[in-house]
């Protein structure tokens, strides 16, 4: 509720015609059976026909102003609610941007898409649910009861008597369904997460013949979810027939206490015709509001989820630091330890190395040696526990964050391309590049030969989630997309898995060409990639094992010898 | 979806599923008839007490002596009131449990129709179906479905109901006044329809950018660590807020529009209350109608505004409803794959050899594999090397019958696949591919998943053959560790010597690794690729590799170029053959004649 007033609150002015408008619904639909009431009391009682043509041409003019009232009340509604959803997407888009990994991966990309389309969505249809019903109500609710109370004091009391009642019946129903509402949700994510699962893993299931296994597994989760439903929905439509009987009995007290003041002469039968129409109305109206409470569980899961995001504080943050000089070209890890947010072992320790202008670093390791994690350092993806990562002899903490960033040309391990012509991707490096940097950059990054094989070659659609490029095109592209940018720094972090070993071997070729007094980092599994770097570091379970040129680590380390016994022939290790 | 199926087969097809409910259905419907008779009959019942005090108070006015209110007539017009509200109350009570209880049991089985059904449509089907797509038929649709049937279905019901049934009380009243009350049908027709097909068209505007915004978001967010590097992040913002903008400015129009329709019928009905009172007072003048009626009758025409202005939603919803219906129903109705042949290859005689003959195969109408030919022998390492794309997986595919062969035959212990029962062959089988599949669940109940029958030291053997155990008992709960649902709690490499376990643990006569490695460092694969030909001694195995140095060892090695086979032979043989694979093999070494490749 708080989220949904913080966003109201920008649109106060639309918010008072929205309130102003619901009173133009409120005297036509209350101001017909005053009128009708008169009618019979008047016209009819004193055949005044003339007075009978001029209270009709009054309810037609009321029409005009209640009909206004509810299109201007539609256009308010629709303004605000969709207005705050384009708010609140923003926002939450904003704030993402913001977000590093470790949020990130915290809350989830999966999850954070849904916060950030459906959640808005739902959050919008309860606005226009609050803003119509909700501000109705009362109104209609107050303006009746006025009109009820001004037409009999004691018939009024009656229905007063009823007032409490439906009240503490919504709140039990909201307070009730809550939960339900809840576990609902919960059990079709779960049912959604188990369908997904079955269809990623149609080959693998297949494989295993245990087709009944997930049918087993699919139904537990469904028939949960039938129980919730059933609960939920039982609940919601038992309230409108009880809730209406409660009503109901009201008014047959009304008959009852009516028919002794008439019998008194109390009361002109016009005005309990009257009478009966508020009641009718009011009735309405609470039902209404009934919707609003069941709307408000699911909303208010909306909210929170969406809570959640923007109250997450950014666990990286740009705080440059001022007159901290740059120093000449090095990339320097001094006694680097990490350990991930939310874990327990140092992925890292006490890693040292330096590497100069015009060198290449290559790193090397198990699976899990955290080998990919020290790179992400230097880009600040995540800090580091203690020491030091110092670019150009800067700490990178205390380097403007973007300008860091714009000396670094990184090639990750799975390669994202966004929708747009295959040069838009590669421009995304840089966006003032000309067209012979971007031909050059794919030349460079042997992509230029599949590019031309396009239809459209470089102005070629790279469709949505790149279904149009293999992987190995993708890694070619993302790798022209850092040449173009032509940093200081390039990082490969695994980025030629995808390819075969005849790209990937001309493919640095060409890159060795390319290079002058560029630092090169690159993370690789296979030898044969990192056999000319300047210097290899062998990481083991988060520790230096080595360090030095291919020979050298052949000859004393005992983990590299292993690995690349793994890969290599006999002969090409004598050969070496 | 591409292909539609008529509503014929729609209707079938629910009404098949409502089958075993049908009693309760029946119940519902009767009862939903009935408190719409009750509810419609009300108005009238009340003007009789309106018109009995009308008149008691005229006699009292006109001061008729002994003249006063005939309650023993009023307390009986009120019993009937009161047993009335009470049977409507409980009518709608029964049937809201009858229907709910019939609705969600329905939707169960649907649900659990399409999971079923999922498991039995050829892998091709998923080739050219976005999952997606499958996904939201099996929520967002049936979700749709229930919600229509759930609430829409009753609306509708009762809609037409008191629709008929209000125009019959009204004619019973005065057929001069419900003429003119009339009057609001064709009006109202006329400005839904005019109103309709617009909204309509804003909706599924809206539909659209709703995709389309999903699909922005999607990509930017995946993009996370490419915009960040590339200090993307302004031109990411005003990417998304062009689609925001415009998302915004589409659910306005489609809002806006559609709320337009309630205050127009209103309006027209509010007219004509107007002129029914007018003209309904003058008759109660003339003495043709009583007053009582007449409050009936401007109750009556409020009744029918009530479903006239909820047309407009309810025709929204009513479509939406059969949109998700048919997409439902196509899915149900897609075609199976069949469960394969009657031949039975006993368990003691099944060896594990494997025979291509002349098989050809393309995904589309060309063919990939023109001729593809080879003799697998009981317990052989068989390794396939090329480029990508040269149909490596494709081989695969075929073995375990994902995919028909075009042409010629694949045969399994000598006997053609298409002739096995699918499920005996599959369970001759072990699959471990590149994309880790694992569910949300426990460690141990991911790997017994090879062999759900498994002993526990039995499904521990098998994760210390994959090298993994060690791994698990560093986590904080050991086996019992839960992977969650992105599975990203556990690295590439973990996953995949968890899904290995998995494949060792059911024993097959044929194991397949396809790039089952990749992610693994080449140190331990080769650890693993010692353990592994323990554990397939006397069994096949396919190993497909991007690293040729892991595979040197392998009984035959096929080397595959644009989906035929181009080399066979043992390392050995292919390097003196200076081929295709030894450019392969010693292209791993920088900057040596990888020029004269092609």
């Amino acid at each position: 509720m708080r989220l949904i007033f913080k966003y109201l609150k920008r649109y106060k002015l639309l918010f008072c015609l929205n309130v102003l408008s619901v009173f133009g619904f409120a005297l036509v639909e209350l101001g017909i059976p005053t009128i009708v009431s008169d009618m019979i009391d008047k016209g009819v009682v004193n055949q005044d026909k003339t007075y009978l043509i001029r209270m009709g041409g009054l309810i037609v003019l009321i029409s005009v102003i209640g009909v206004a009232g509810t299109i201007l009340l539609g256009y308010c509604c629709a303004r605000i609610s969709t207005n705050v959803a384009h708010d609140i997407r923003q926002d939450v888009f904003r704030k993402v941007q913001t977000l590093s990994h470790s949020e990130m991966n915290e809350i989830g990309v999966a999850s954070l898409i849904t916060r950030t389309n459906n959640d808005a969505f739902q959050i919008m249809m309860f606005m226009n649910v609050i803003l119509r019903t909700a501000v109705l109500t009362p109104v209609m609710i107050s303006v009746s009861f006025i009109l009820i109370m001004m037409t009999s004091l004691k018939l009024s009391m009656i229905i007063l008597a009823t007032v409490p009642l439906i009240i503490i019946g919504v709140v039990i129903v909201g307070k009730i369904s809550s939960p339900i509402s809840e576990r609902q949700q919960g059990s079709l994510d779960s049912i959604n997460r188990i369908f997904r699962e079955n269809l990623t893993g149609i080959r693998v299931i297949r494989s295993f013949n245990n087709d009944s296994y997930e049918s087993e597994r699919f139904d537990n989760e469904n028939v949960n979810f039938m129980v919730q439903s059933k609960r939920l929905f039982k609940l919601m439509s038992s309230t409108e027939p009880i809730f209406f009987l409660l009503m109901n009995v009201a008014v047959i007290g009304i008959y009852l206490v009516a028919s002794f003041m008439i019998d008194d002469g109390a009361l002109p039968v016009g005005k309990l015709v009257a009478f009966m129409d508020y009641m009718f109305h009011a009735m309405f109206s609470v039902l209404l509001f009934c919707l609003v409470f069941m709307m408000y569980p699911r909303a208010n899961v909306s909210a929170k989820r969406i809570m959640r995001v923007l109250n997450t504080e950014p666990g990286i943050q740009n705080h440059p630091k001022e007159g901290a000089e740059e120093k000449e070209k090095s990339v320097v890890f001094d006694n680097v330890t990490f350990v991930y947010p939310d874990g327990e072992e140092a992925v890292l320790q006490n890693v040292s190395f330096e590497a100069h202008a015009g060198q290449t670093v290559a790193f090397i390791g198990s699976t899990g040696s955290g080998k990919s994690t020290l790179i992400k350092l230097i880009p600040r993806f995540y800090d580091v526990t203690s020491g030091k990562v110092l670019v150009n002899g800067v700490d990178v903490r205390e380097m403007d964050m973007y300008a860091l960033r714009d000396k670094i040309g990184y090639v990750s391990q799975k390669a994202n391309l966004f929708s747009g012509t295959i040069a838009d991707n590669i421009r995304f490096g840089k966006k003032e590049a000309t067209d012979d940097e971007v031909i050059h950059a794919a030349k460079v990054a042997q992509a230029y030969d599949f590019i031309m094989e396009k239809p459209n070659g470089f102005e070629e659609k790279i469709a949505e989630g790149a279904g149009n490029v293999s992987g190995g095109q993708k890694q070619r592209l993302s790798i022209a997309r850092a040449l173009v940018r032509k940093p200081e720094i390039y990082i490969y972090d695994d980025s030629f898995s995808a390819l075969d070993f005849r790209t990937d071997a001309r493919l640095r070729g060409e890159l060795k060409k390319e290079m002058t007094d560029e630092i090169v980092l690159i993370v690789a599994q296979r030898v044969s990639t990192i056999m000319d770097a300047d210097q290899i570091i062998v990481l083991n379970e988060g520790k230096i094992a080595g360090k030095g040129t291919h020979r050298e680590l052949l000859e004393n380390c005992k983990i590299y010898y292993e690995i690349a016994a793994s890969q290599l022939s006999e002969e090409e290790l004598a050969y070496e | 979806m591409n292909r539609k199926v008529s509503w014929k087969v729609c209707i079938k097809g629910v009404l098949a599923f409502a089958k075993p409910y049908r009693t309760k259905f029946f119940v519902a419907f009767f009862m939903v008839i009935l408190s719409t008779a009750i509810y419609t009959m009300n108005p009238t019942v009340e003007g009789m007490v309106t018109t009995q005090l009308a008149d008691d108070a005229a006699k009292i006015m006109e001061g008729i002596p002994g003249a006063h209110v005939d309650f023993q007539r009023v307390f009986l017009i009120l019993t009937l009131l009161i047993t009335c509200f009470i049977v409507r109350a409980l009518a709608l009570l029964i049937s809201a449990f009858f229907l709910t209880n019939a609705i969600q049991h329905m939707m169960h089985d649907i649900r659990g129709a399409l999971q079923k059904k999922i498991q039995k449509l050829p892998v091709r089907f998923f080739d050219d179906h976005a999952f997606g797509d499958v996904l939201s038929c099996v929520t967002n649709d049936v979700d749709t479905l229930s919600n229509a049937l759930q609430q829409t279905l009753t609306k509708v019901i009762t809609g037409v109901l008191t629709f008929i049934l209000v125009i019959i009380m009204m004619f019973r009243i005065n057929w001069i006044m419900t003429l003119l009350a009339l009057v609001i049908i064709p009006l109202t027709a006329l400005i839904t329809k005019l109103f309709v097909g617009r909204s309509q068209k804003l909706f599924d505007r809206q539909q659209t950018t709703v995709g389309e915004l999903n699909g922005t978001i999607t990509e930017l967010y995946g993009g996370f660590n490419e915009i960040i590097v590339y200090n993307k992040q302004e031109d990411t913002i005003q990417k998304f807020e062009d689609v925001n903008r415009r998302m915004r400015d589409s659910a306005f129009q489609a809002q806006f529009v559609s709320s337009l329709i309630s205050p127009c019928v209103s309006f027209i009905t509010y007219v004509t209350i107007g002129a029914s009172a007018v003209v309904g007072c003058i008759l109660v003048i003339q003495g043709t109608i009583k007053i009582g009626d007449l409050q009936a009758f401007i109750r009556y025409i409020w009744q029918i505004n009530d479903p006239l202005s909820q047309v407009s939603q309810l025709s929204a919803q009513v479509q939406s409803a059969f949109a998700a219906l048919g997409r439902i129903f196509t899915m149900l109705n897609e075609e199976e794959e069949d469960q394969g042949g009657e031949k039975h290859v006993a368990k003691d005689r099944m060896k594990g050899t494997v025979t291509f003959d002349h098989v050809q195969f393309g995904y589309g109408k060309d063919l990939l594999m023109k001729d593809v030919n080879m003799d697998v022998k009981s317990g052989q390492m068989v390794a396939i090397v090329g480029p990508t794309g040269a149909g490596k997986s494709t081989l695969m595919n075929l073995l375990l019958r994902f995919y028909d062969v075009k042409g010629g035959s694949i045969k399994v212990d000598g006997v053609d696949i298409r002739d096995m029962p699918r499920e005996e062959l599959r369970s001759m089988f072990s699959l471990v591919l590149q994309d880790t599949w694992l569910f949300k669940g426990s460690i141990y109940e991911n790997i017994r998943y090879g062999r759900l029958d498994a002993r526990k030291d039995e499904v521990i053997g098998a994760a210390k053959m994959a090298n993994v155990h060690h791994f698990i008992r560093t986590l904080s709960h050991g086996y019992d560790s839960l992977i969650n649902e992105e599975a990203n709690n556990i690295s590439q490499g973990e996953k995949q010597l968890l899904t290995i376990a998995r494949a060792i643990l059911k024993d097959p006569q044929i194991l397949i690794l396809d790039e089952a490695t990749s992610s693994v460092d080449t140190r331990l694969e080769k650890m693993l690729q010692e353990a592994m030909q323990r554990v397939m001694e006397g069994r096949t195995s396919f190993v497909i590799a991007h690293r040729l140095s892991t595979i040197r060892d392998a009984d035959l090695i096929l080397v595959l170029k644009d989906g035929d086979i181009v080399e066979q032979g043992t390392h050995e043989e292919l390097l003196e053959k200076k081929g295709m694979y030894e450019k392969l093999y010693h292209s791993q070494f920088a900057g040596q004649n990888f020029d004269e490749m092609d």
